[in-house]
């Protein structure tokens, strides 16, 4: 025989105990006593009800506590090998010395600050070049944009 | 004490005792009745308003009431047809369901359900029954 869960408390149902409802929608209803059931009756939630298994569950009463907290101990970091590196590398990695990756660290920034100049190198060449091609239109341009000012301020 | 008598008895013929006893629903000739299958007609007795009645419990006891799994005349759209009793909304034994509506599946004269499918969950202690039944228990979709 199956031991049902009575619908509102949820509380075990034994093979002779309670009382089963079929409402007119089909919904099939199990309920451990008359309390229960008149409970439901009343259209109460049974998560506000004292008694009920659902509300002691979600207020976290009783030992549900102490398990939940075990599982989360449970967890242990696993380390796998991923198609780029391989375990070794990726334990290399780790255990490198402050040290040595300080260092590594310097030959990024240098490297970083050289191909920086370089840059600025090229950008001010490109600029000196189209300087000379057309100053006219620069002494221009500046005339221009003082007019709009001296109508903002009135 | 004189006092107290008099407000006692006063109390008394003012309070009235009446006996409630709950509804016997009864599946009787002139009760009315869901179909529960998919049949045409029950779904057009449905639309049109008309629900189908009983006419007569096929039992040989004396006060003709339909139990769960009894076989009944219906009425249903200005036709007579066979039906048998899925569902009761009477209070039952110990481990059968209690229904909500008095539910019932429409059979044709030969014995072969009229429609092809039951909606609704189906007692399991009508697994036990004879011949007939059984085509009825193979359209169920639930059982209960």
């Amino acid at each position: 025989m199956k031991i049902e869960l009575c619908s509102f408390s949820g509380f075990k149902i034994y093979p002779g105990h309670g009382k089963k409802i079929v409402k007119t929608d089909g919904r099939v209803f199990q309920f451990i006593s008359s309390k229960a059931e008149s409970s439901h009756m009343m259209k109460r939630n049974p998560r506000k009800i004292n008694w009920t298994v659902l509300y002691r569950r979600k207020l976290k009463k009783g030992q549900s506590e102490e398990i939940s907290k075990k599982r989360n101990r449970r967890t242990t970091k696993f380390r796998r090998a991923i198609t780029g590196a391989t375990l070794n590398d990726i334990m290399a990695k780790r255990n490198q010395k402050p040290e040595v990756r300080k260092a590594q660290r310097e030959q990024a920034i240098r490297a970083a600050k050289e191909k920086a100049k370089a840059k600025d190198a090229q950008k001010k060449a490109n600029k000196a070049a189209s300087a000379k091609a057309a100053p006219k239109q620069k002494a221009a341009k500046q005339i221009h944009s003082k007019a709009p000012r001296v109508g903002g301020k009135r | 004490m004189n006092c107290l008598k008099l407000y006692q008895n006063v109390s008394s013929t003012y309070c009235r005792h009446i006996s409630t006893t709950s509804c016997l629903e009864h599946l009787q000739k002139m009760s009315r009745v869901k179909v529960v299958d998919n049949s045409m007609i029950g779904r057009q007795s449905v639309i049109k308003g008309k629900r189908p009645r009983i006419i007569h419990v096929y039992t040989s006891k004396k006060p003709q009431v339909g139990l769960l799994g009894d076989t009944v005349l219906i009425a249903i759209m200005g036709e007579k047809k066979h039906a048998y009793i899925v569902g009761c909304v009477e209070k039952q034994k110990a481990n059968v369901p209690r229904f909500d509506t008095n539910n019932v599946v429409l059979v044709e004269d030969t014995g072969i359900p009229t429609g092809t499918r039951v909606l609704v969950p189906i007692p399991s202690c009508l697994r036990g029954k004879e011949g007939d039944f059984t085509k009825i228990l193979s359209i169920a979709t639930k059982f209960v």
